[in-house]
């Protein structure tokens, strides 16, 4: 594949870094023997590498140990982690993107899964219907004979109302309302 | 034979301290350099390379070997800079005077004294560049620069995908461009 | 911040937009008694020994059913109203009847009703209860074409 300068230049720090593919850094390779630009744009990049290097060694040199050791060996004679130092390091531990990566589709899974779930079963993200029953406060039969009755076996209340028939079928010798239960 | 940083680990966990000190020892130079870089502050990279070992102390039954121990204590020490830089906002010009201190300090003129002087003055402004970078974009830099850790260690030590370390770094080396201009 | 810069953009992406979408929908469906009204639904079933046959659209009360000892039921009306609280839905009952249903409340995931059920102007019942969300009670006895009238009267707070 032919690369354009964008591209390339793009690529330059990892290629100098070392952390391309071999066919890509053949690429890169070839194009630098064309392009002066490109060129030009990777040894700027090499001495900003390497003075950046410099810089930051130069910068650290003359660090004695046996101080630092000695304050090192009373911090941990002296001191614990404070609690919440604890806490975040777990936290990061937790996060890190590696084990994310599976907690993040499993929780989108769970998420849609939940929320579909309702359609099915209405209800159950309500909390539990199982140990709700209908509650019947008062019943007024206004004369008339009332009864009420629960069936726990599948959660039925009923209020059956006995209504004041004169006439009965004499053929069958019984009303047609009869005893429902 | 030199003891490799797995059996010094084992052996400090048993509960020889002479393996930690030689942890220490061998680590405590890396260590600084990369917390200097990022805090560009040399009290304060001491304070924390040294918090850094003694957090390293106290948590080592973590250490499981998934990672190189290297990787774990560059780990410890990015997270405690990063957090450090974030707690203290440091007056900029302090800093300024900080990184030109610390180039007064350095070694004798060269055979070359205008190179040198040239050299200086790119390392002092490298040191202004880096430091107006973001937290993350210095620990890239910074790793890469000191250490030359792959993307992939360097992806473990920060907590992020290669990616990011790859989309960081030339991010954070444009930005170093543009500052350093004429001086690269 | 940082820990978030450290996901790929397309996973942030991703669980964004499931997020907004979960929300959406729970806002959308809403906290039961957070709306103003209830949505009411009376079923009226012909139940009797004339046949053998049970209406397939009571399939999912066959249990229910079961304890009374018909041998057939059959749906003869089904209505739904979205009623207001303390508001009152009336409901035509064959025979001439009618039946009021007013809404209470929604407490403890129960929806209180108080329900009148009247032949032409004169109350047979008034009774007073609760049911558990998107729960039913059977009100039957009264006579009709040769059998009795069983009423469902469902309730669902919205």
């Amino acid at each position: 594949m032919m690369r354009n300068c964008t591209t390339v230049q793009r690529s330059l720090g990892a290629w100098l870094d070392a952390e391309l593919g071999e066919a890509e850094r053949q690429e890169i390779r070839e194009h630098l023997e064309k392009c002066p630009s490109c060129l030009a744009e990777k040894r700027r990049l090499e001495r900003l590498q390497s003075a950046l290097g410099e810089a930051l060694r130069a910068r650290a040199s003359g660090i004695a140990f046996e101080p630092f050791w000695r304050e090192v060996q009373r911090r941990i004679s002296e001191r614990e982690i404070p609690w919440h130092a604890r806490f975040w390091d777990w936290v990061r531990s937790i996060l890190y993107p590696q084990r994310l990566a599976w907690v993040v589709p499993v929780a989108m899974v769970f998420l849609v899964g939940a929320f579909s779930l309702r359609e099915f079963f209405p209800g159950w993200l309500s909390g539990s219907q199982r140990t709700a029953r209908t509650v019947v406060d008062s019943i007024d039969g206004h004369g008339l004979n009332v009864a009420l009755f629960r069936e726990s076996e599948s959660r039925t209340t009923v209020i059956w109302l006995f209504e004041d028939h004169e006439e009965e079928d004499e053929a069958s010798g019984s009303s047609t309302q009869g005893n429902p239960f | 034979m030199i003891p490799s940083d797995w059996e010094l680990v084992q052996r400090w966990r048993e509960g020889e301290v002479i393996a930690f000190q030689e942890l220490v020892a061998k680590y405590h130079q890396k260590v600084f350099m990369v917390v200097l870089g990022i805090l560009n502050h040399r009290e304060d990279a001491l304070e924390i390379a040294q918090e850094t070992f003694f957090r390293a102390y106290k948590k080592i039954n973590e250490f499981k070997g998934g990672s190189t121990f290297y990787t774990w204590i560059y780990r410890i020490a990015v997270n405690l800079s990063i957090d450090f830089q974030r707690r203290k906002r440091r007056n900029p010009i302090e800093l300024r005077e900080t990184s030109a201190e610390v180039i007064e300090g350095e070694g004798e003129m060269g055979s070359d004294p205008y190179r040198d002087l040239q050299d200086r003055e790119l390392g002092k402004r490298l040191m202004e560049a880096i430091n107006d970078l973001t937290p993350d974009h210095k620990a890239v830099i910074v790793l890469r620069a000191i250490e030359g850790l792959s993307y992939k260690d360097i992806s473990r030590i920060l907590g992020c995908s290669q990616g990011t370390v790859m989309s960081r770094l030339h991010y954070a080396r444009k930005k170093l461009q543009e500052k350093l201009g004429p001086f690269l | 911040m940082r820990l978030l810069g450290a996901l790929p953009k397309v996973t942030l992406f991703s669980f964004g937009l499931v997020l907004s979408s979960a929300l959406l929908i729970a806002a959308e469906k809403g906290l039961p008694g957070s709306k103003p009204g209830v949505q009411l639904k009376i079923g009226t079933i012909l139940a009797s020994n004339q046949s053998q046959d049970f209406d397939p659209r009571l399939s999912k009360m066959k249990n229910q059913l079961k304890v009374f000892k018909y041998r057939s039921y059959r749906l003869i009306n089904e209505e739904i109203q979205d009623v207001p609280w303390q508001a009152n839905a009336l409901f035509s009952i064959p025979g001439g009847r009618s039946l009021v249903v007013v809404p209470q409340e929604y407490r403890d995931r129960q929806v209180s009703l108080k329900v009148r059920l009247l032949e032409r102007d004169k109350p047979l019942l008034d009774t007073s209860v609760r049911l558990r969300n998107r729960g039913n009670l059977l009100l039957g006895g009264p006579v009709h074409e040769g059998g009795v009238l069983i009423l469902s009267i469902w309730a669902m707070a919205e």
